[in-house]
């Protein structure tokens, strides 16, 4: 699935954000987190969006030492990124089940 | 930073001949778009070499990283990557003027010397139409920059694509040699002296240009 959708887009971030609120990761890990809960989009898609959230200061990243040997970057949330999952939290929750209801009226029109 | 870039260096090279090349042409696409922060392009660079390199101990293919669109993609972190800032720029600018005007110098001074003792020709003094030389100097910096920006560019083409070795002789031969040259070798010759005119001993090219290398070094380290 490629990211070419305005909606999708802000979907993503927003996955982003609740994964990294719960755990630090790197990038791969992130990526297999992702795939794991089901959401199926190309493994790439996700550098461009951490780039944009470190440059609104949702996340921060870090080169730290890993367990396993090699230099990676970890990302966590800043302040203002938790705020950011809020908003998204509660205009998801808002959201899902209007959005659900108009689209089960469908067969009815 | 120089050890982000030699980590880089070092993992590349377990990259297998196909992930290389598209990762190496994304590596060189990015990396030309010069008006961005370095250190977010070289994490950003590394983050995305780990992850092909996991990719590829599981037997997947880059695109599975990259989408179907390499350049693609590559244009997408280039858009996202924050730019330098402008003071960093600055000083990268005042560092290229200070080299190319540092090797003139050099170039000029040298070639004078060896005309003179080696060959016997013109004099050791020479006399400069101040308004000349500082048309004379506005222009070439002009056609560095050209140059400069259109290997860039050209570059910046060639990622992702199989220019064949002949073409890209011939074709940057004459871009980015030829031509300029020529340019230069015009602008000298035909330029008329005017303004008023200075005499002293081309020797002195040497110490102006080595005060001009300290300079831009003392700019470089500054970055």
């Amino acid at each position: 699935m490629a990211i070419r959708s305005q909606l999708l887009k802000g979907i993503l971030e927003g996955c982003l954000l609740a994964i990294i609120a719960r755990e630090t990761v790197y990038g791969y890990e992130l990526a297999v987190k992702l795939q794991t809960q089901g959401i199926d989009v190309s493994e790439g898609s996700i550098y461009p969006i951490l780039l944009r959230l470190q440059k609104e200061q949702l996340i921060v990243g870090e080169m730290r030492k890993s367990p396993s040997g090699p230099n990676r970057k970890y990302y966590q949330l800043t302040e203002k990124g938790k705020t950011a999952l809020q908003a998204f939290r509660s205009n998801w929750e808002n959201l899902k089940r209007p959005v659900d209801q108009l689209l089960e009226q469908k067969e009815e029109y | 930073m120089e050890a982000i870039i030699q980590a880089n260096n070092q993992k590349r090279k377990l990259l297998n001949e196909k992930n290389k090349k598209i990762y190496e042409d994304m590596l060189m696409y990015i990396r030309l778009s010069y008006d961005k922060s370095e250190e977010e392009t070289e994490e950003i660079l590394m983050e995305l070499l780990d992850h092909l390199f996991i990719l590829q101990e599981e037997g997947k293919d880059a695109e599975e990283l990259f989408g179907e669109d390499p350049q693609r993609y590559a244009d997408e972190i280039i858009n996202e990557l924050p730019k330098t800032v402008s003071k960093k720029r600055l000083l990268l600018f005042g560092m290229g003027v200070s080299y190319f005007f540092a090797v003139s110098a050099m170039f000029q001074g040298l070639l004078s010397i060896i005309l003179f003792y080696v060959f016997n020709q013109s004099e050791i003094s020479q006399t400069y139409s101040v308004g000349t030389v500082l048309v004379n100097t506005c222009l070439s910096l002009g056609v560095a920059a050209l140059v400069l920006y259109g290997i860039i560019r050209y570059l910046r083409w060639s990622c992702f694509k199989q220019v064949s070795k002949v073409f890209e002789f011939v074709f940057t031969g004459i871009l980015f040699g030829v031509l300029p040259f020529c340019l230069f070798m015009f602008i000298f010759y035909f330029m008329p002296s005017f303004g008023p005119t200075i005499t002293f001993d081309v020797y002195w090219f040497i110490p102006i240009g080595i005060v001009l290398f300290f300079m831009g070094q003392k700019l470089r380290k500054q970055v």
